[in-house]
C-alpha cells in the first residue's frame, strides 16, 4: 500500500487528506490488508452472494402511494423554488 | 408516569444520550430507548455523525413505530460509534459514553449508549443495532443482555445503513425477560424492508436450549475463568457442554472487515452536503469538489478509514480478491456453523476476549488491534445467526460476557436460555453516582 | 464503420422502481418524491414487480436467454442528481443476454437488456449553482445494448425506429414518448471507438452518428489517430464535444445490492406471454399469406390495426382478395379513418357482396371508400341507385312520413322492406341514412 494508492482511493470516495492522515491511512492499511491475506486460501462457495439468508422474489405491486408529503420533506432542505440547491455541475 | 428527573445528570457523567426528551412521560407503560442509528420523529437521527447535525427524520424506523404503538415512551437517542463504525463508542461526534463499572472504561460499541442506559436506567429497554457485534460487545462491557436477532428478523426500515447484508435491529435490557417480552414486539414482515419479508415468525413458545458447542478461543485470564464457571452452571441446568472446534472461524473477521467496509463505503456515499443534515457548504464549488470538502470536513476518523477499505476492496483489480471472496468465505462459514447446528442447539463462546480496556489503553491501538477485538462476535453476526450475550461473571471488578448463537430462525432458544440464565446468576449492579 | 447502441427505455409504470412514488402527474419541481428517492438516511428500496415484469418482456422479445436468478447491483459514482450517489443497476445478472433482433433480414446481436433506476434532472444557473428536480429518480429504465453491428448512421435511426415500434408494442408504451429515450452511441471508423453519452431521440442519433462518421474520417484521411473517448452531442450546434477529462476517476466499484434479495427470473418469465411482436407478425404474413416482405411490413408499420384487419378479410374472404383490397383502397384511405367493429365488419360484407359478384370491383372500391372517408361525393354516387330504392319504397308507403314525425321508429318499416329487396348489397348504416335522410326531405 503506497501513498499514490491511497491517494487515488481517497479521491474516488471524494475524501481529501491532509499529509497526516495519508500516513495514517497508508500505514493502517498495510496491516490490514496484509491480514486479509489469510483470505486467499479460505474455503469459498457460491451458495447465498447477497444476503446471509435467503430472501426471494420480494415484489412491490404498482401502486402510486405518497405517505409523506412531499413538502413535508422539503421542510429541511435548502432550496430554491422547490428545486434542490446544488453544486456547479459545469 | 416515568420519572426521567434524573437523567439529564446521569447523562452528563456518562454521556449515554446523544439526545433526551423534553416531552413527560405521561401514560406510558414502559420507557426505552433508540440508538441514534434509528429514526424517529420528534427526534434528529445523527448516527454518531457530524455529517448529519440537522437531520430530522419524517419518519419512524419500524422498531421504533411498534415499540410507541406497544405503549412504549422513548426517553432518547443513545449514543454511538459514527455509523456503528466501532467497538468502543469512542468514535462519536457527540461525545463518548462512559462505563458505569468504571467510568474511565468503554462501554463497548458500537451500541454503547444503549448498553449504558441499560445498566444504569431501572427497566429500560433500548433498541441497538448490530452489525459485526454492536449489540454484544457493549452489552458484554456492561454487564446487561443483548440480544441480535436473525438477520431479517426485524424490519430495518428506518435504519441508517452500515453493511445492508448484516446489520440488524436488537435489543439490551439488564432484565432477560425484556428480551422475551419486546423481541415479539419488533419482529415481523415489513414490506418496507424486503429482507424481512418471507420468512419464518418467531416461535411463540420459546423452546428450551438443551445442548451447546463451546468453542474455545484465546482469552484474558479472567475472562477464562468466568466462562469455566459459566459452562459448569451450564451442566448444572442440564445443559450439554461439548467443546467442539471451528476451523473457518479464523476467515471470519476479516471477510466480515472486508463486507462491512465494502458495503459500508457505498452507504456513506450519499453522505455530501445535499438534501439533509450538513448543507452549508459554498455551491458555487464544483461538484467534485464540494462533495469532497464537506465529507472531507464532517466525516470522522474511522468513517474515513472505513470508506478508503472498503472502496479499495471493491475496486477494479482488487474486488474479486477481496468482495468477493469475502462473499464466498461467508458461505463456507455458515456451512460450517449448519454442522455444528445438526448435532448443537448453540454455540458458546467468550462474547468478548477481555473485559472493556480503558480509554487509554483504546488510544494505543492501532486501527488492526481494535477490529481484532471483535473476533469472537463477528462470526454469527456475518452469517446472519442470531446470538445473545448474557453477563456471567466479574474480572477486576468489570462484567464479563458469555454469548450463545443458534441456528438462523432459532432466536426463540436463545430468549428461553437468557431468562434461565438469570435465574441462576446473580448480577452485580453497577453503583451510579450522581 | 461499426456501430453499436446502448438505449435507455423508460418503462411504463404507475408508480417508480424502488418506491411508490407516482411516475406521472404534477410537472412542479419534487412533488413525486419521498425519502427513498430522494435517498434519506434509513429509507429501503423495494422493488416493483411491473418494472420486472416489462424488463422479462423486453427480454423476451430480443430472444435473450433469461438466467434462472438476477439480483441488483449498486453503481457507484458521485453527481448531484443521483440522490444515493449511486444507481441501483444489474451488473452481473441482468434480465437478459444475448438476443438478437432482426432488422429486415440482418440480424442485430443484443449483447444484454438490465433494469435499473433513472436519476434526477439536473438545471444550471445563472450563478453556477446548480437546482435538482428528484421527480425523475426512481423511473424505471431498460438499458438495451446492441453489438457493434449497426453500420451507418441511417440505419441506426433505422434500428432505432423499429426496434421502440417493437418495444412500444410489447410494452404498450405511449407513441409520443420519443423524447424519452436516450441513447449512448459508440462509434467507429477505423480501430478505435468514440462513446457519444446521452443522445436523445431518434433525429439526434443519427446527426450525432453522422457528425462522427465524418469527424473521424476526416482524421484518418490526415493521417491521424482517433483516440478512445467519451464524447456530449450539443443539440443546437449539431456537432460532438470531447467530454472533459475526467477529474476523477470512474471505477464505479459495484457490490451486490444486499436490501433487495435475489429474483427468480427464469419461472417468472416462463409465465409472461408476449403479444406477437409487428416483426414476428410480418415474418408469419410472408409465410401463411405468400406476401413479400416489404408488402407485410408496409402493412404492419402502417397500423398494427389495419394488419389484425387484413387477418379478419382474409379469413371471410379469401387471400387474395384481402390483399388486392388492403394494399388498395384500404391502405390508401386508412389515414383520417376511425376504425371501429362496425365500420370494419360493413367494409367485410362490402367485399363479400363483391366475391358473390353482386357488384363491380369498382363499385366496390368506391362503396368501401365511402365507408372510410364519408366523402360526400362519393357517397352521394354510391348511394344513388339506393336512393331510388328507398324513393320508390316511400311512394308506396306514404302513411310512414306523418307516422315517422310522430314516431322515428316508423322508418323501421321502410328499412326492412328496403332491406329485403336490396339482400345485403348495402350495409346497413347506410340503408338507415338514407331512409332517414329521404323521409326528413318529405316531411
Ligand atoms: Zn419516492
Amino acid at each position: 500500500m503506497d501513498r499514490e494508492t491511497v491517494i487515488r482511493v481517497a479521491r474516488s470516495a471524494h475524501l481529501e487528506l491532509t499529509e497526516e492522515e495519508i500516513e495514517l491511512y497508508r500505514r493502517d492499511l498495510e496491516e490490514i490488508l496484509d491480514y486479509f491475506r489469510v483470505l486467499d486460501d479460505a474455503p469459498s462457495s457460491d451458495d447465498l452472494l447477497v444476503n446471509p439468508v435467503e430472501v426471494t422474489d420480494v415484489l412491490r405491486s404498482d401502486e402510486p402511494h405518497m405517505e409523506i408529503p412531499a413538502d413535508t420533506l422539503l421542510e429541511d432542505v435548502n432550496t430554491y423554488e422547490r428545486y434542490v440547491r446544488g453544486p456547479r455541475v459545469q | 408516569m416515568i420519572d426521567l428527573s434524573k437523567l439529564p445528570a446521569i447523562n452528563e457523567r456518562y454521556r449515554m444520550f446523544s439526545e433526551i426528551t423534553s416531552e413527560a412521560s405521561a401514560d406510558a407503560e414502559f420507557a426505552f430507548s433508540a440508538k441514534d442509528n434509528l429514526t424517529a420523529v420528534g427526534f434528529r437521527a445523527r448516527a454518531g455523525s457530524a455529517i448529519l447535525e440537522g437531520y430530522e427524520p419524517v419518519f419512524d424506523a419500524a422498531c421504533v413505530e411498534k415499540m410507541r404503538s406497544a405503549g412504549g415512551f422513548l426517553v432518547g437517542k443513545t449514543n454511538m460509534d459514527e455509523f456503528g463504525f466501532g467497538s468502543f463508542s469512542v468514535n462519536s461526534a457527540y461525545g463518548v459514553p462512559r462505563n458505569p463499572y468504571d467510568a474511565e472504561r468503554s462501554c463497548g460499541g458500537s451500541s454503547g449508549g444503549a448498553a449504558c442506559a441499560a445498566a444504569v436506567m431501572d427497566g429500560h429497554v433500548a433498541l441497538g443495532v448490530s452489525t459485526g457485534g454492536s449489540i454484544a460487545c457493549p452489552a458484554s462491557f456492561c454487564g446487561v443482555y443483548g440480544m441480535a436477532p436473525t438477520y431479517g428478523r426485524v424490519s430495518k426500515h428506518g435504519l441508517i445503513d452500515y453493511g445492508n447484508s448484516m446489520d440488524k435491529v436488537g435489543i439490551l435490557s439488564g432484565d432477560a425477560k425484556d428480551l422475551g417480552r419486546y423481541l415479539p414486539v419488533i419482529s415481523g414482515e415489513d414490506r418496507r424492508d424486503p429482507t424481512s419479508c418471507n420468512h419464518p415468525p418467531l416461535a411463540k413458545k420459546f423452546r428450551k436450549l438443551k445442548s451447546v458447542a463451546l468453542v474455545r478461543s484465546e482469552t484474558s485470564a479472567g475472562v477464562d475463568a468466568a466462562i469455566r464457571a459459566a459452562e459448569e452452571e451450564l451442566r448444572s441446568m442440564s445443559v450439554d457442554v461439548e467443546a467442539v472446534s471451528m476451523d473457518t472461524l479464523r476467515y471470519a473477521l476479516p471477510a466480515y472487515y472486508v463486507l462491512a467496509s465494502a458495503e459500508g463505503s457505498t452507504n456513506i456515499a450519499r453522505y455530501c452536503g445535499l438534501r439533509y443534515g450538513r448543507q452549508d457548504g459554498d455551491l458555487s464549488m464544483k461538484f467534485d469538489d464540494y462533495f469532497t470538502s464537506m465529507r472531507s470536513q464532517y466525516l470522522g476518523e474511522e468513517t474515513k478509514r472505513r470508506v478508503i477499505l472498503g472502496t479499495f476492496t471493491r475496486m477494479s483489480g482488487f474486488r474479486d480478491k477481496y468482495y468477493a471472496k469475502a462473499l464466498g468465505v461467508r458461505n463456507a462459514i455458515i456451512s460450517e456453523y449448519k454442522k455444528i447446528f445438526e448435532r448443537f442447539d448453540a454455540v458458546l463462546t467468550p462474547t468478548m476476549p477481555f473485559i472493556s480496556p480503558r480509554f487509554d489503553e483504546i488510544s494505543g491501538m492501532s486501527a488492526l488491534e481494535s477490529y481484532r477485538a471483535d473476533v469472537l462476535s463477528v462470526p454469527p453476526n456475518l452469517s446472519g445467526l442470531p446470538h445473545v450475550s448474557m453477563p456471567c461473571g466479574y474480572s477486576e471488578g468489570m462484567p464479563v460476557g458469555m454469548m450463545l448463537t443458534a441456528d438462523h430462525w432459532n432466536d426463540d432458544m436463545l430468549l428461553s436460555a437468557a431468562e434461565d440464565w438469570q435465574d441462576r446468576f446473580t448480577a452485580i449492579p453497577p453503583e451510579v453516582s450522581l | 464503420m461499426k456501430i453499436g447502441l446502448e438505449v435507455h427505455v423508460q418503462l411504463p409504470t404507475r408508480s417508480k422502481m424502488f418506491c411508490s412514488c407516482p411516475t406521472e402527474g404534477d410537472a412542479e419541481p419534487n412533488t413525486r418524491i419521498c425519502p427513498v428517492c430522494m435517498g434519506f438516511p434509513g429509507s429501503k428500496p423495494s422493488l416493483n414487480g411491473e418494472a420486472l415484469k416489462l424488463g422479462l418482456k423486453l427480454a423476451k422479445m430480443l430472444e435473450c436467454s433469461i438466467p434462472d436468478t438476477t439480483w441488483f447491483s449498486r453503481k457507484i459514482y458521485f453527481y448531484p442528481d443521483l440522490a444515493k450517489n449511486f444507481q441501483i443497476t444489474q451488473q452481473e445478472t441482468p434480465v437478459g443476454l444475448g438476443g438478437v433482433y432482426m432488422l429486415g433480414d440482418k440480424p442485430i446481436r443484443i449483447t444484454r437488456i438490465h433494469l435499473e433506476e433513472d436519476p434526477g434532472k439536473i438545471k444550471r444557473t445563472s450563478d453556477g449553482s446548480s437546482l435538482i428536480d428528484y421527480n425523475r429518480s426512481g423511473i424505471p429504465l431498460a438499458e438495451i445494448v446492441t453489438e457493434p453491428d449497426i453500420s451507418s448512421p441511417a440505419e441506426a435511426r433505422k434500428f432505432l425506429a423499429s426496434l421502440l415500434a417493437d418495444i412500444r408494442h410489447t410494452i404498450d408504451l405511449e407513441p409520443d414518448s420519443e423524447r424519452s429515450v436516450r441513447c449512448d452511441c459508440n462509434i467507429s471508423v477505423g480501430k478505435e471507438r468514440c462513446e457519444v453519452k446521452n443522445v436523445t431521440g431518434l433525429k439526434n442519433v443519427e446527426r450525432a452518428l453522422t457528425f462522427e462518421v465524418v469527424r473521424q474520417t476526416k482524421i484518418l484521411r490526415a493521417g491521424g489517430k482517433i483516440e478512445r473517448e467519451t464524447r456530449h452531442f450539443d443539440e443546437e450546434r449539431k456537432v460532438t464535444t470531447s467530454a472533459r477529462k475526467k477529474e476523477f476517476e470512474a471505477d464505479y466499484g459495484y457490490i451486490n445490492e444486499p436490501d433487495l434479495g435475489t429474483y427468480h427470473i427464469a419461472r417468472m418469465a416462463s409465465e409472461i406471454e408476449n403479444k406477437e411482436t409487428p416483426m414476428e407478425m410480418a415474418v408469419r404474413f410472408e409465410n401463411d399469406y405468400g406476401m413479400t416482405a416489404k408488402a407485410a411490413r408496409q402493412i404492419i408499420s402502417t397500423d398494427i390495426r389495419l394488419a389484425g384487419f387484413f387477418e379478419d378479410l382474409a379469413a371471410a374472404t379469401d387471400t387474395e382478395t384481402a390483399k388486392c383490397l388492403v394494399s388498395g383502397v384500404v391502405s390508401s384511405n386508412w389515414k383520417g379513418f376511425e376504425p371501429t367493429k362496425g365500420s370494419l365488419d360493413d367494409i367485410i360484407s362490402m367485399v363479400r357482396r363483391f366475391k358473390e359478384g353482386k357488384i363491380t370491383d369498382v363499385e366496390c372500391n368506391m362503396r368501401v371508400r365511402c365507408i372510410m372517408t364519408g366523402d360526400e361525393d362519393t357517397c352521394r354516387i354510391c348511394s344513388e341507385d339506393l336512393d331510388k330504392i328507398v324513393g320508390r319504397a316511400l311512394d308506396e308507403n306514404p302513411s310512414v312520413i306523418a307516422d315517422y314525425a310522430a314516431n322515428e321508429k316508423a322508418a323501421n318499416r321502410i328499412i326492412g322492406a328496403v332491406m329485403k329487396e336490396t339482400g345485403g348489397t348495402y350495409s346497413s348504416a347506410e340503408i338507415v341514412s338514407a331512409v332517414r335522410r329521404l323521409i326528413t326531405e318529405r316531411l
